[in-house]
């Protein structure tokens, strides 16, 4: 049995998965670089994974190419579910794509693809409302800046449609859960790990001004004869409002 | 063809005293009855030092008390009118403060809120004021800085003015990603009874043509990808529902014949919010919101899963039924069709069972390629059974239970345990504008 430390990122994740099948490793332990995880008195020794952009790009491209690109986009939406075990569960569903190639994505009904299909759903439907719910606000520092708690580490699918959305500021986008940005140049997007607020953001003079503007005409567009506040909170769960402007 | 017009002086001068949140929030008024909010159907891309980019699928940014989305910054130039339709907040015999905002302010407000990702686009209208003419040519004033000075790639819908001369039409198709106008009323007779100023001619017409121009588009950008846009996400309309006597039927026939002939991409209902006392209308207590929502169920029907209008509706069954959604009232009607087998059935089938949808339809499609399928497996493939388990078989066996016979199979369906229809049911569609294919019917 092989046991893999990496460093908890998907290209980390991808460069184990790598070495695991060069190994022909069948049962497989991962554990994540974290303070928590130092290993116990009674677990065997880890093999220490060096993340590698070319190994994780050769597996990529080995899976997309025996399996699917279609396959491998649900890896890596699971993959940022950052669920108990998913190191685990991918490993099979890896395994069993390997074994039975371009079917892998009509097996759906499998439980192993299953767990995986529903998982990667469930971020990429996260994703794309997120797409909706990142308010930015004006800094005195001169940028953009958003903050998000989303349940999923969704934040590498966000910041490319903001790259092509808000092109011409500097922005960041903060998930405040996770302690990681994406920061935005002018000329690209880069993610930014161990991000700490110092102090609370300064806004600029017409950001209220702005925010405020939108607020009340939010509050106005609602039609009073239809008013429906169960089903708004369905659509907008109270978790979800904490940085929604139009909430505050 | 241009439309004459009887402009009668303009009695309502707007009011221009007032700070820019009053104006807003006196024109949200004015817009929010039309319904219309999506921002599907058109992919524009963006780029470093750009501004804006629409998607394929329409996103949602907020949900308003009422639960419609908020996609765009829905707005009036100005809720001055010169015409008098009885059902609308803007009519010209409406005591209701007027005002306007400036082409630049609604440029300023859209680039601000579009950068705070608060909106998807733009999406503006306006009373007519001084002639269909001048009133296009405002709205294109606005249409034509955010493209050409602001560089705004983000979504924009323009309302068309009936009557406005050809050519200003034209660059309306060319600065949009979506033109509409809106029929408000189903029939004829009920224009000319509520709508005097406005023959149903003068808006046909000008949809045909704009028809005509999106279709001419279509096919010379197949032929070259550097041929100009005209509103590549097509033109929509809205009907009012309630105000006037029509049945679903004639409603959904129309929607079908705008579809089929007009090619277009969206027919909004808007069950009818009582904006006045006039005599000529009904004074509902509340608006069919139910009807409202059957009728978008049927609509879906049309668009999506191969059924005509003459197969929902009849002369026998001119109205839809309340109690059911209209997939579930036609299977009922056609119980001969049924069971259907989960492995065998062809997608177009499994469109017409109660409860499957088309993301449902097409995961058992492609799942039953690998594995045979039986009632866990359609359980984990996500297909809800409530309703659909009457009308399938899996692997050979029935999973309703119960023999199926019509007038049973109804009160099953209905019964409070089946949860009984109701405003609770408007919760089935949760996200109308979201993606077009999420409605599970
Ligand atoms: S022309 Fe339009 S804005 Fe004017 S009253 Fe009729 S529906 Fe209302």
């Amino acid at each position: 049995m092989g046991r893999y430390r990496y460093d908890g990122s998907f290209e980390g994740y991808l460069s184990t998965l790598c070495l695991a099948l060069a190994e022909r490793d069948e049962a497989v332990e991962f554990v994540r670089d974290a303070p928590e995880t130092e290993p116990g008195l009674f677990d065997g020794p880890a093999i220490a994974v060096v993340t590698g952009k070319g190994e994780a790009a050769a597996f990529r491209e080995r899976f997309a190419a025996e399996v699917s690109p279609e396959a491998f986009s649900m890896l890596c939406y699971a993959f940022h579910s950052e669920r108990e075990g998913i190191e685990n569960l991918l490993w099979q569903y890896v395994r069993l794509g390997l074994q039975a190639g371009p079917r892998l994505c009509s097996m759906i009904a499998d439980k192993r693809v299953n767990r995986v299909d529903r998982l990667a759903r469930a971020v990429s439907r996260e994703a794309h409302r997120y797409k909706g719910f990142v308010r930015f606000r004006e800094l005195e520092e001169g940028f953009l800046y958003a903050r998000i708690e989303p349940e999923a580490y969704i934040i590498r699918f966000l910041a490319p449609h903001f790259a092509r959305r808000v092109g011409d500021r500097p922005w960041v986008i903060h998930d405040l859960r996770r302690s990681v940005a994406a920061v935005y140049d002018l000329a690209g997007w880069r993610l930014v790990h161990d991000i700490t607020l110092t102090g609370s953001p300064r806004f600029t003079g017409a950001e209220e001004g702005w925010a405020g503007l939108w607020r009340s005409y939010f509050r106005r567009l609602a039609v009073e004869e239809r008013r429906n506040p169960k089903l708004q909170q369905k659509l907008v769960p109270l978790r979800s409002r904490k940085y929604l402007v139009e909430f505050e | 063809m241009r439309l004459i017009l009887s402009v009668p002086p303009c009695r309502i001068s707007p009011m221009t005293n007032l700070s820019l949140e009053q104006r807003l929030a006196l024109l949200a008024d004015s817009a929010k009855y039309d319904v219309s909010c999506s921002s599907s159907g058109s992919s524009r891309r963006g780029a470093p030092g750009m501004v804006g980019s629409t998607g394929r699928g329409g996103i949602c940014h907020s949900w308003t008390a009422d639960g419609r989305c908020i996609s765009l910054l829905k707005i009036l130039l100005s809720n001055v009118c010169i015409y008098d339709c009885a059902y609308c907040v803007n009519r010209s015999s409406n005591p209701v403060p007027r005002t306007v905002l400036t082409p630049g302010e609604i440029v300023t407000i859209t680039m601000e809120f579009y950068r705070r990702n608060y909106i998807e686009g733009l999406f503006l209208s306006t009373g007519v004021v001084v002639s269909p003419d001048h009133t296009m040519e405002q709205l294109l004033r606005v249409a034509r800085r955010l493209r050409r000075e602001e560089r705004f790639n983000g979504y924009i819908h323009l309302k068309v003015v009936p009557g406005a001369d050809a050519v200003l039409v034209e660059e309306a198709g060319r600065l949009a990603d979506r033109v509409s106008i809106n029929i408000e009323l189903p029939s004829r007779r009920s224009l000319l009874l509520l709508a005097p100023d406005k023959p149903r001619e003068s808006i046909i017409e000008p949809m045909r043509r704009l028809s005509g121009l999106i279709e001419t588009s279509r096919l010379e950008r197949r032929r070259s990808r550097n041929a100009p846009r005209f509103a590549p996400a097509g033109q929509s309309t809205q009907l009012i529902v309630g105000a006037t006597s029509e049945n679903d039927r004639q409603i959904m026939t129309l929607s079908e014949g705008l579809y089929q002939r007009l090619g277009l991409k969206r027919v909004y209902y808007s069950a009818y919010v009582p904006v006045s006392s006039d005599r000529r209308l009904p004074a509902l207590a509340v608006p069919p919101l139910l009807r409202e929502h059957r009728l978008y169920q049927a609509d879906w029907l049309l668009r999506f899963y191969g059924f005509a209008s003459h197969e929902l509706l009849d002369d026998a069954h001119p109205h839809l039924d309340m109690r059911l959604d209209p997939k579930t009232g036609w299977a009922l009607r056609h119980l001969e069709q049924f069971p259907v087998e989960v492995n065998r059935a062809d997608y177009h089938l499994l469109l017409r069972v109660p409860g499957i949808g088309v993301r449902s339809a097409q995961r058992i499609v492609k799942a039953r390629r690998t594995c045979r399928l039986g009632e866990e497996e359609l359980k984990r493939l996500g297909v809800v059974l409530k309703r659909a388990r009457y009308f399938v078989t899996a692997g050979g066996r029935y999973l309703g239970g119960i023999s199926m016979e019509g007038p049973e199979l109804l009160e099953r369906l209905t019964a409070p345990g089946g949860r009984r229809a109701s405003l609770e049911q408007l919760e089935l569609f949760p996200a109308r504008d979201l993606s077009v294919v999420t409605g599970e019917l």
